[in-house]
């Protein structure tokens, strides 16, 4: 009955491993790949970059860099270390991004 | 010359490359052959012709269209010409034997 | 995630393959035939079978249409939604802006002006909505096509492939935004699945049941990879703003002050200047663009022509070259003051990034001029659903057996699904074909009902894949694939030959007089109806056959227990 229960409860253990996972594989990728585009067309700016041109720039790499996270959230062996280099890297990245953008104004 | 031919001649030459570079891998050869090996020459000629065949599909391409069509048009025949030998060698293997007039059966 | 990189990859494959697989199916589908969308709407709406034309006169015959243009009462209804306090009447609304637009491939016009809304957005990051109406003409007369006849290619299937038609909150774009991410991991996952990539390049074993559907599936993914990755990857650029929309969030004043700088630096006013202004001739504006194209060594069309501020001192005329000849999009635009005719700017050559980003867009767009390249699209297309299919197929192969044995009915709900998303989405199509040439001519929002007969006949097609999917839990063949097939091949024999009897512009006639638009999509359809009665008959054969070796087993199972 005991090992039953253990099963259940390794079953679930499996379920709820896999579905962060996949959040982690969507959702911390999309904030990486967002702190990104930020980041790229922040630095332009600072630059004196045309705003245009940097954001353009930013989406033709956002995408790529997008699919990278994303296969490497799978591939990682640890998904601690998965949810942090992606949402807290992609916060990260955003802030510094936000502080540049302060910098210009 | 039209257009049309030109890019007839650029199928046809990117439809051969793909069936001498077929025929350069040892499955496909016997698949044409039955058990007879091909010889290490005849590998390297037909590696050869492929790779030339592809270039000249490129140049007929380019002669025809703007670069950034032909390119396209270039990338998309390789496609149709994979498929095309793909195909030929499980219904008609007998037919690619044409493109190496100097083997014996 | 498990224990080797290879297994992982295979894992994500598996099952986001599967999971977005459905999505992705709508997508490549009918962007496929979005390749030819316009040659639909010739085949759908008959009274527009002729010859492309060149953009009219727009002195003689575009200014009075554009005039006679009402607001179109949805968008009317959509802007009131959202400003605050209740819109003017709608016959009162002013024109601001108006644009005319056509290709080689197009005999009608398409218009459309935008109407100001004095009202203040609800939405803070907007400063104004527009109200818009719309025309169809045909430029020979000028007469105007009803906006009842639904354009089943360019205003279908093509808003289909890359919205679902879902546009509460952008949930389509978001749905396909991740089926084409799902595409890039599949490629880039199978990649590292399929480690004879380049020694199995030809292969393909017929005649093998699951070995065959491996092969077909890695055959239609290796051979057109680059097709299927840049259309992934450049439909994602093409929506990135809805995907990352950091203009609208982070950057708002620096997009603002990006604004200003852009209207000193290209001499285009962004607001009007509340001052009335004359029209003058954009007739003479436009021979004087294609005469400077002329110059620059690229003569050409008018492929979009557009006046911003009309009616104003601030007004300007844009007349951009239809691109008919290169991939990157409609562009050498010149800019003529509205009131006066001067050119006030001939758009430069685009930068490094922006020429990038303009050639990449442009090549899934397609506003080039060259039917190879069209017809290997479509190609392309189709080796992409038959990837998708022959990998859901492999799915439920491989796994129907075990579930059987386990009493698990997981691949009979895969298997329906696959039904309902190949065979399925075939009947849909053939449908509103079908439904396009008996519903009768003069129905009010015959474009609505031709939808909504599509969408029910997918439904239908998904509850007959569900109710005939039993066979599967039992490790054999659901016949739902043979009977959808049969329907498949009926509705597409069905259509063109009702196109002949409505319309009297039967096979012979069309390819007598090259009329290729309706021609081709009439022998595409034989083709589709042929092959489809041809793969009914081989999946007969393959149901009989898997019954014909389960009841050896079963005998020799009741030998074993008398």
């Amino acid at each position: 009955m005991l090992q039953q229960v253990a099963t259940v409860i390794t079953h679930h253990q499996q379920r709820l491993s896999i579905g962060s996972r996949v959040l982690a594989g969507l959702l911390g990728s999309y904030v990486f790949a967002w702190g990104f585009v930020t980041l790229v067309v922040a630095l332009g700016l600072t630059q004196g970059a045309d705003y245009d041109e940097m954001l353009t720039l930013a989406y033709l790499l956002a995408f790529l860099v997008y699919l990278c996270a994303f296969l490497w959230a799978f591939a990682a062996a640890s998904l601690a270390r998965v949810w942090l280099v992606l949402a807290g890297g992609g916060v990260a990245m955003s802030g510094v991004a936000r502080w540049l953008t302060s910098l210009l104004a | 010359m039209p257009d049309s031919l030109l890019l007839g001649l650029a199928l046809l030459s990117t439809l051969c490359a793909m069936g001498w570079l077929a025929l350069g891998m040892n499955v496909h050869w016997q698949q044409v052959y039955g058990d007879v090996a091909s010889s290490a020459r005849t590998v390297r000629i037909v590696r050869v012709l492929g790779a030339c065949a592809l270039a000249v599909s490129m140049l007929l391409c380019l002669s025809s269209d703007h670069a950034s069509i032909a390119s396209l048009v270039w990338v998309m025949s390789l496609a149709a010409s994979v498929f095309f030998v793909a195909f030929l060698l499980s219904w008609r293997p007998r037919w690619l034997a044409w493109l190496v007039p100097w083997a014996r059966t | 995630m498990l224990s080797s990189f290879r297994l992982s990859m295979t894992w994500v494959h598996t099952w986001f393959g599967l999971v977005l697989g459905y999505v992705l199916m709508v997508c490549f589908f009918f962007g496929a035939l979005s390749v030819f969308d316009r040659e639909i709407d010739r085949w759908a709406i008959p009274e527009t079978r002729y010859e492309p034309q060149p953009m009219p006169s727009f002195d003689a015959m575009l200014q009075p249409i554009f005039r006679s243009i009402e607001p179109d009462p949805q968008s009317y209804d959509y802007a009131q939604d959202e400003v605050h306090g209740p819109l003017p009447p709608r016959e009162s609304l002013a024109m601001s802006d108006v644009g005319a637009y056509t290709t080689h491939r197009d005999p009608v016009l398409d218009m459309y002006v935008s109407f100001d809304v004095p009202n203040k957005p609800k939405d803070a990051n907007l400063d104004h909505v527009h109200v818009f109406g719309y025309a169809t003409i045909d430029p020979r007369s000028g007469t105007v096509i009803s906006n009842d006849k639904l354009k089943i290619g360019s205003e279908f299937f093509y808003p289909l492939h890359y919205s679902l038609h879902l546009y509460w909150k952008n949930l389509g774009y978001w749905l396909v935004g991740m089926a084409a991410l799902t595409m890039l991991a599949a490629l880039v996952t199978g990649v590292v699945m399929h480690r004879k990539l380049l020694r199995e390049l030809f292969t393909f074993r017929p005649r093998k049941q699951m070995r065959s559907v491996l092969d077909l599936h890695n055959l239609t993914g290796v051979a057109a990879l680059p097709f299927h990755f840049f259309f992934a990857f450049t439909g994602l650029v093409i929506f990135a703003g809805i995907y990352f929309p950091v203009t609208n969030s982070m950057f708002k004043p620096q997009a603002e002050a990006h604004e200003k700088v852009e209207e000193l630096r290209t001499g285009l006013p962004h607001d009007p200047a509340h001052v009335a202004a004359p029209l003058a001739s954009v007739d003479a504006m436009v021979a004087e663009a294609q005469r400077r194209w002329g110059e620059r060594g690229m003569p050409g069309e008018v492929g979009f022509l557009g006046i911003t501020h009309l009616g104003d001192a601030n007004g300007y005329v844009s007349v951009y070259r239809a691109g008919t000849d290169r991939v990157t999009l409609t562009g050498q635009g010149i800019h003529f003051r509205a009131s006066t005719g001067e050119v006030i700017r001939e758009d430069p050559q685009p930068s490094a990034v922006a020429g990038i980003n303009d050639w990449l867009t442009g090549l899934h767009l397609q506003h080039f001029r060259h039917w190879l390249l069209r017809w290997l699209y479509v190609l392309g297309g189709l080796a992409g659903c038959a990837c998708i299919a022959t990998g859901f197929i492999f799915f439920v192969e491989k796994r129907k057996r075990q579930h059987a044995k386990a009493g698990v009915s997981g691949a009979r709900w895969a298997d329906a699904m696959g039904v309902t998303a190949v065979t399925g989405m075939l009947i849909a199509t053939g449908t509103i074909l079908v439904a396009n040439q008996l519903l009768p001519g003069d129905l009010p929002q015959r474009g609505d009902w031709e939808g909504r007969i599509f969408w029910l006949a997918w439904l239908m097609a998904l509850a007959h894949a569900f109710w005939r999917s039993a066979p599967v839990a039992e490790g054999r063949l659901s016949p739902a694939w043979r009977e959808q097939s049969w329907v498949v091949a009926l509705l597409c024999t069905a259509a063109p030959v009702l196109n002949w009897l409505t319309t009297g512009d039967h096979l012979l006639k069309t390819i007598a007089a090259g009329y290729w638009p309706v021609a081709g999509f009439d022998l595409a359809l034989l083709v589709v109806a042929a092959v489809a009665a041809y793969a009914a008959r081989r999946l007969r054969r393959a149901e009989l056959a898997l019954v014909a070796t389960a009841k050896p087993r079963r005998e020799s199972l009741e030998a074993a227990h008398a």
